[in-house]
């Protein structure tokens, strides 16, 4: 036939073309991301907040943070040296910093002109309210020998404001540097530790840099064990690194499994080794998947490089359809043909690519952008799958006599004779009203559960080696930040220190550890009036620091000094070396004013901070995490809603062949698959996520497929159920394989789709008229 | 001859530099169990006419550390060991944040004190002259960090340490004087208790 001849050769022509789009794209290696974070939906919030979660989660996900531990405090700082020099001459990092050789001259400068603005609250309090202390502890500290070491001399500083307001700058930080080196140290009973910090370069998340980098720091972890010393080693690289190689083993594993899985079967069922090229459908899809993705979103994301694997099973279902019919030929195959099978199959074939194509598509309109992703590539996929089984396989398996295993269709022969034993004994409507109690009871045990750490693979060493640097700095960001908005910059200091005061009431109360505000790097003009007026009020207090033989126009000079003095702008003061640790928290100018963050430490139940702004104006609480939660709980409902209207989507599809009625039972019967298999969960005690959900809204899509083999009932009922079978086999293999996966939400995934699909399989029978029951009547 | 001359001048010269060494030093310094004597410490500030003047005691134990007591005009009791820098408060002994700057000043001056020179030669570049009975030893910061806070520190002793002179970087200087300190063997009972808790 003429179509015979163009239909290889145009396949073969798209084929060579996405071959072309595929090495054009991977030019500069393998565009794969494997940020898994990534694929979370965006925020609620405006570009605002957006940008503020960015600020914050950058430095997260580029920055690196090693302790070089060793027992002797000089080696400790040696090896961090050492270390710090290799790491700086790798040209890897943006920055490397294992020491401070900080310009003290301008420090002093910074200090000295803006001390009172620095002034922490304690101290400002101590001068509003008990001048006569706050001279006393001074004049008491010029005598003493280890009053502190000050930057200020003390001509500069009579009054010690500037001592006090040093020794806030570095608040509760256990981290010091050592003078001589310049090394930041942590000592410990036994330890001493010494501090680096690396950044790397570009994103973290593109595919070449983390493995890199998680080499280097096991090079260096073996460097300094040698060295006796200890490494703890944490940052979103190494998460990164983590993540990627072990999407890289679990996609090699799925996928491998998968594709020998069904290799196997395709021998024992049909013991010809030509069949095999019917695996080709199986490239083509992670081909045209992977193509299709890159193309759309720039890259592809290692999770759905994972998820995309499982999609190998469903697409070597489509040649199943017409190699199984090889069985429906009482001489064997003798009177098979693939063009002929494929004809006769077409119409189920092209019904299973639109009702697969229905229930994938449902997901990409789910708001993760990870289920966008993986509907596009599976979309795109399918259809290549199609194509080539429809286009290209049959001309390859042309003239191929197979030999179907007889003993699989009798086995077949025997589970539909077993099935009609029991329906005669029992019914089809008792079975039902059993198959429902089951479900019920199962349902009643369901509970769901939506977490953010399902999403998150655990890699239980790179936590602990988290938490232990945790403990040490003392250094516990958390994920919930204040977003404060403000008409300008004046007004922004104001509000955030009004912030402030209710956040120092929560270190007093221990709800929370410390915190980084604008607002103590630059007092707002009102409360630098309050210490102005506060200050004038002092001389008659100092006559302690008179008695030392200090001079009296000194202390006078100090004070005009003192309330005259112009204090840096926040745009100066950010850029000071003092400010380096406040310059991430300010957004700086957008078309409604200004913004700037307060970042938050060791906070212990984030249920607490709501209250705590309370008529604040401007003031907005970021909750990333919770909101994330939220949201997985939300998307639960509207993932119901997509099931349904997939459903009723491949129902007004199926009444085209099989008219209404007909389409109710085909798609009924997966519909109450998956019930089963959210039934199965209950009773197995396994949760129902998110991500199960998104298992279940497949199974209408896929297992109709099943339910369409047996409707049309090419062949009789037992080749039909044998091609169901080969069909749900496939696909078991490859989701099933899922369930190995470390990360909760894919493993999750998997085991609602096998047991699903399970389901699936045991009900498609049920598709088949009576009249095929009949026709199965008469072949036994 | 001539050459022979100035060899043997030479090799007398080097004799001479070398007849007290950093070795010998800590050594010397090292003998004593304990060292107790009075302290006077001076801050000479540039904006000051005279200095602001402490007094006090200081016991210092060869294996335990030093405790450093002002008496006036402000009463203040620190004890400087292994463990860091404690001061005394009503309640009993408080140690200080190790990490303190204070704190790491507070070993460099126990160095100093025992003459600990190979801690102290890893900060500074160390420079004796004189006798035994009668040397000077100069300590110039050689790290970044330290050349911001001290121009020099002058240590001058004969059997024990006598004064100290610590130059900081911005002008003011600071005298530490022990005048009087005598050598002991065994701590009183007192000085055991404070060393202990």
């Amino acid at each position: 036939m003429h179509s015979e001849r163009w239909l290889p050769r145009g396949f073969l022509l798209l084929l060579a073309a996405l071959l072309a789009l595929a090495a054009w794209q991977w030019r500069n290696g393998p565009p794969v991301a494997a940020d898994m974070l990534a694929l979370l939906p965006a925020g609620s919030g405006d570009a605002l907040v957006q940008q503020a979660e960015q600020r914050m989660q950058e430095p997260l996900n580029r920055d690196l943070l090693l302790l070089i531990g060793h027992p002797q405090r000089d080696q400790a700082i040696a090896l961090a040296q050492q270390v710090g020099e290799q790491w700086r001459d790798s040209g890897r990092f943006a920055q490397v910093q294992w020491n401070v050789d900080s310009d003290l001259a301008a420090l002093r400068d910074y200090l000295h002109s803006n001390r009172l603005a620095l002034l922490p609250t304690a101290d400002r309090q101590l001068l509003m309210e008990q001048p006569q202390q706050l001279i006393e502890q001074r004049a008491a500290q010029l005598f003493d020998t280890f009053a502190g070491f000050s930057l200020l001399p003390i001509e500069q500083d009579w009054l010690g404001l500037g001592l006090r307001a040093q020794q806030a700058l570095n608040p509760g930080s256990r981290i010091q540097a050592d003078l001589s080196s310049g090394a930041l140290l942590l000592e410990e009973p036994g330890m001493t530790w010494a501090l680096l910090r690396a950044s790397a370069k570009g994103s973290a998340f593109d595919m070449q840099e983390p493995p890199l980098i998680a080499a280097q720091v096991a090079a260096t972890r073996t460097q300094i064990e040698t060295a006796g010393g200890q490494l703890l080693a944490a940052g979103g690289v190494l998460y990164a690194a983590a993540g990627q190689a072990k999407a890289t083993r679990e996609i090699s594993l799925i996928g491998g499994g998968a594709t020998l899985g069904t290799l196997l079967l395709l021998l024992l069922a049909f013991r010809r080794v030509r069949v095999l090229v019917s695996l080709l459908p199986i490239g083509m899809a992670l081909l045209a998947g992977c193509t299709a993705c890159v193309l759309v979103f720039g890259q592809i994301n290692a999770l759905t490089l994972v998820l995309g694997a499982s999609l190998v099973g469903v697409a070597a279902d489509y040649p199943q359809h017409y190699l199984s019919k090889s069985w429906s030929n009482a001489e064997g195959s003798e009177g098979w043909s693939s063009w002929g099978a494929l004809r006769a199959t077409l119409p189920g074939l092209s019904l299973s690519l639109g009702t697969n194509l229905i229930g994938y598509l449902a997901l990409a309109f789910t708001p993760f952008p990870a289920l966008t992703q993986v509907a596009l590539f599976s979309a795109a996929g399918l259809i290549a799958a199609y194509l080539c089984s429809v286009c290209l396989l049959p001309a390859w398996l042309r003239g191929l006599r197979l030999s179907p295993s007889p003993q699989l269709l009798s086995f077949s022969q025997r589970l539909l004779a077993g099935r009609a034993r029991l329906l005669a004994k029992i019914g089809s409507a008792p079975l039902l009203v059993l198959l429902l109690l089951f479900c019920a009871g199962g349902l009643w045990q369901l509970h769901t559960q939506n977490d953010l750490r399902q999403w998150l693979g655990q890699e239980p060493e790179l936590l602990a080696e988290a938490q232990r640097i945790a403990e040490l700095t003392g250094q516990q960001p958390t994920s919930q930040f204040f977003l404060v908005r403000a008409a300008n910059p004046q007004q922004l200091l104001e509000r955030q220190a009004a912030l402030s005061q209710r956040l120092d009431q929560a270190v007093q109360n221990g709800q929370l550890r410390d915190y980084r505000a604008l607002s103590q790097l630059v007092a707002p003009d009102n409360q630098l009036q309050e210490l102005r007026s506060a200050l004038s009020e002092l001389p008659p207090h100092w006559q302690p620091l008179l008695d030392l033989g200090i001079p009296p126009a000194a202390l006078q000079d100090e004070l005009l000094e003192l309330q005259q003095n112009n204090q840096a702008s926040l745009e100066q003061a950010l850029a000071s070396p003092l400010g380096e640790a406040w310059r991430p928290l300010w957004l700086g100018a957008h078309a409604d004013g200004v913004a700037g963050l307060v970042s938050l430490q060791g906070l212990s139940n984030s249920s607490e901070l709501k209250p705590l702004i309370e008529g604040l104006p401007g003031v907005q609480l970021v909750d990333r995490i919770s909101e994330l939660n939220a949201l997985f709980s939300a998307t639960q409902l509207s993932a119901a809603e997509l099931k349904l209207l997939s459903s009723i989507a491949i129902l007004l599809l199926l009444c085209l062949p099989f008219g209404l009625g007909g389409a109710l039972r085909v798609v009924c019967l997966p519909l109450l698959a998956a019930l089963a298999a959210l039934a199965c969960l209950g009773w197995l005690g396994q949760p129902l996520t998110l991500f199960s959900l998104f298992g279940l809204l497949l199974i209408t899509a896929i297992g109709v497929d099943y339910a369409i083999l047996m409707r049309e009932n090419i062949g009789g009922p037992a080749v039909s159920l044998l091609g169901t079978l080969l069909s749900a086999l496939t696909s078991w293999l490859s989701f099933g394989l899922l369930l190995i996966s470390d990360t909760p939400a894919i493993a999750n995934f998997g085991l609602a789709i096998s047991l699903g699909l399970l389901f699936c399989f045991l009900l498609a029978p049920w598709a088949g008229t009576r009249q095929s029951t009949a026709n199965q009547a008469q072949t036994l | 001859m001539k050459r022979l001359l100035a060899g043997l001048g030479f090799w007398l010269l080097s004799q001479n530099a070398l007849a007290f060494d950093l070795d010998q030093l800590s050594a010397q310094l090292a003998k004593p169990d304990v060292v107790r004597g009075p302290l006077i410490q001076e801050k000479h500030l540039r904006a000051l006419p005279q200095p602001l003047t402490s007094r006090g005691q200081f016991v210092l134990s060869r294996d335990l550390g030093l405790l450093w007591q002002l008496q006036s005009p402000l009463k203040q009791d620190y004890r400087i060991d292994s463990q860091g820098i404690a001061k005394r408060t009503p309640s009993g002994w408080q140690q200080q944040p190790d990490q303190d700057v204070a704190a790491q000043q507070s070993r460099l001056f126990l160095a100093v004190l025992k003459g600990d020179h190979s801690g102290l030669a890893r900060d500074f570049e160390l420079q004796l002259s004189g006798t035994a009975e009668a040397w000077q030893l100069r300590l110039v910061p050689n790290s970044v960090l330290l050349k911001q806070i001290f121009s020099r520190i002058q240590i001058d002793g004969g059997a024990l340490v006598q004064r100290i002179e610590l130059h900081e970087t911005q002008g003011d200087h600071s005298v530490l004087r022990l005048p009087d300190s005598q050598a002991g063997d065994a701590l009183t009972e007192q000085e055991r208790h404070d060393f202990a808790q």
